[in-house]
């Protein structure tokens, strides 16, 4: 249980953090990136535990750090990309680049190409994400909109 | 409007071809065929010339004894004691070319922020060569921190209509009978009497600040480039800064590599600057203080002066220290080893890997090494450390590939891929395309890295060692 919390939510939180560092992120936006990050890591293992593939788990973390992020900007008045960069670094497929060279290296190509492939398709799996929820027009995450929804009823 | 009354500013007068003055005779007179002044005027090649000439032309104000470029100023106004009457209260500016006054120009200090052009007239010889011009977009810029308006009163000569058109002036109001009530002598145009005059007026501040409006929103957009924000946000933020100080017409075209931006305000000429930004570090702290900047500026808050100060303070604002970008460096390469299934002794070591890694990285930036060879030799560098502590006598053996993947992180170019995207997003194409190949280049020299090492090694230990 122990093990889980620490490698599930002090993981991710400590990396994206530290990527936030990196990054020159302001200091009052760490604990945001952190949290971001965190449950970004969180949809995805969520889902590749429920048997999801990589690239459909990639998706929907995806989806949650895009969402966060946009929500966190409207709220804290900063740029879109601090949030989104930081709490997209465990999703990106570090480790696919690896074992596609690591196969490639011992000449073992099919593994390699599968390696590969499966890392293009997280990718794109990021890049859809991405894009899908940078697209929903921006009234969408203000307060006021809702507000006006709830006073017309 | 109190001035009217002693103005007289028929500039150029001798221009229409219909009166000329005589400098010998000291009067003025209609010359049989009109085209005498207009054999002495200049083609146009020399009218572009000023600013090959403009190199010896100086412009002086004129404090003491005005009454000697008397003559001048009688080929604008006719009546002497007309102009002795604004002569001594206004300011006067010569135009010197070679030693030589080409143009002179008076102007008058009215109440209210607001000036009044008296006189300004060209030597007959140096007419079309743009002096006036010259003259008048200098004297728009001087009184332009002490007036909002600038008024000249003028015959009805088309010629003069024009000049102060083309200048930016447009119309005021007129007054009734002026020519008839305050000169003795009457003046013609086209063989009608001229009995009103006409005042034209210009905003003094817009041909300056639309310059500095756009120099400003360049820097910030420049800035913002520079440090990794996407295009539709530098695009934004230069729309709304130059629109804040009232430069309406703005027209951007935003590479990732450079900024076009032209700005036009009225009817005067368009003013348009590109900027070239080499890819460099990012900084997200100083995207996200220019946003808050460009925020303040639409709101209203911050003069101009005030925000190019603040852009310059920004610009300068240092990245994290080295050791803590260091040790940051270590703690993500550490956790997201061990994320991504490492022991915890593989991730302690990831940890040194990460940190040894950002050292070089950051050592490369100090010589400015090209990309390439940062992460190629950034590849080398994890593969041979994880191979080096895959080879250590630890108590319990460790794996390379969790090391290896957690030193990897730090390269990972995640800015220029997540910019990539989101200008795809936004139809930005050309410059999403270019962050897109930059972020996957990177990607391609981290594995190029990583693969020479391990098959060297392979090599070594003719296969038998992975």
């Amino acid at each position: 249980m122990i093990h889980d919390f620490i490698m599930h939510v002090i993981c991710p939180f400590a990396g994206t953090v530290a990527f936030a560092v990196l990054f020159n992120v302001p200091k009052r936006f760490y604990l945001c990136c952190g949290c971001t990050g965190t449950a970004g890591w969180l949809m995805y293992h969520m889902v590749s535990g429920y048997g999801g593939s990589s690239a459909t788990a990639s998706f929907c973390g995806t989806l949650v750090v895009v969402l966060l992020s946009r929500i966190l900007t409207v709220v804290m008045k900063c740029p879109i990309t601090i949030f989104l960069v930081s709490g997209i670094i465990p999703l990106v497929p570090g480790a696919g680049i690896y074992y596609t060279v690591y196969y490639m290296v011992n000449n073992e190509f099919a593994e390699a190409t599968r390696r590969g492939m499966e890392s293009a398709k997280v990718a794109f799996a990021i890049v859809l994400a991405i894009v899908f929820v940078v697209s929903l027009p921006r009234k969408y995450f203000q307060s006021s909109y809702y507000q006006r929804k709830i006073r017309k009823g | 409007m109190k001035g009217c009354s002693f103005c007289s500013c028929m500039l150029f007068t001798v221009m229409n071809g219909k009166m000329t003055y005589d400098n010998k005779r000291n009067i003025f007179y209609f010359p049989d065929s009109g085209d005498i002044i207009r054999k002495r005027r200049p083609s146009k090649v020399q009218s572009d010339d000023v600013g090959k000439e403009g190199q010896d032309m100086k412009i002086q104000q004129i404090t003491r004894d005005k009454d000697e470029y008397m003559d001048l100023l009688l080929l604008a106004d006719p009546q002497e004691d007309m102009i002795e009457k604004y002569l001594d209260r206004s300011d006067m500016f010569v135009l010197v070319n070679g030693g030589d006054v080409c143009s002179v120009c008076v102007v008058e200090q009215l109440k209210n922020r607001k000036c009044e052009l008296k006189n300004l007239a060209t030597r007959v010889e140096d007419r079309g060569k743009g002096y006036a011009k010259y003259l008048l977009r200098y004297i728009c810029e001087r009184y332009s921190s002490t007036c909002d308006v600038m008024y000249v009163g003028i015959g009805n000569y088309k010629r003069v209509v024009n000049f102060y058109e083309k200048c930016g002036f447009i119309n005021s109001h007129i007054v009734a009978n002026f020519f008839t009530e305050n000169y003795r002598e009457p003046m013609y145009e086209d063989g009608v009497r001229l009995t009103d005059m006409i005042y034209l007026k210009k905003q003094l501040d817009s041909e300056v600040d639309v310059k500095k409006v756009v120099d400003l929103a360049l820097e910030a957009g420049r800035i913002l480039l520079k440090n990794g924000a996407e295009i539709f946000r530098v695009d934004e933020t230069i729309t709304r800064i130059c629109n804040s100080f009232h430069v309406e017409y703005v027209d951007t075209f935003i590479l990732s590599h450079g900024i076009f931006v032209s700005a036009e305000n009225g009817v005067e000429e368009a003013y348009t600057k590109v900027k070239q930004i080499p890819l460099s570090s990012s900084h997200l702290g100083i995207v996200a203080e220019v946003n808050e900047l460009s925020r303040e500026i639409s709101g209203g808050f911050v003069s101009i002066e005030e925000a190019k100060e603040r852009l310059r303070r920004i610009d300068q604002m240092p990245a994290k220290k080295s050791y803590f970008q260091v040790l940051a460096a270590g703690a993500g390469s550490g956790s997201f080893g061990y994320l991504l299934g490492a022991t915890a002794l593989e991730s302690l070591i990831a940890f040194g890997i990460g940190c040894v890694l950002y050292i070089w990285i950051l050592t490369a930036k100090k010589y400015n090494i090209s990309k390439m060879l940062v992460n190629i030799l950034g590849g080398v560098l994890i593969t041979a450390l994880a191979l080096a502590a895959f080879h250590m006598p630890f108590p319990v053996p460790v794996k390379i590939d969790g090391m290896i993947i957690g030193g990897i992180m730090p390269l990972i170019p995640g800015l220029a891929f997540v910019n990539a995207i989101r200008d795809i997003a936004d139809s930005d194409f050309l410059s999403g395309t270019v962050r897109m190949i930059d972020a996957l280049l990177v990607f391609v020299y981290i594995a190029v890295g990583v693969g020479f090492t391990l098959s060297v090694y392979n090599n070594m230990g003719g296969g038998l060692m992975l």
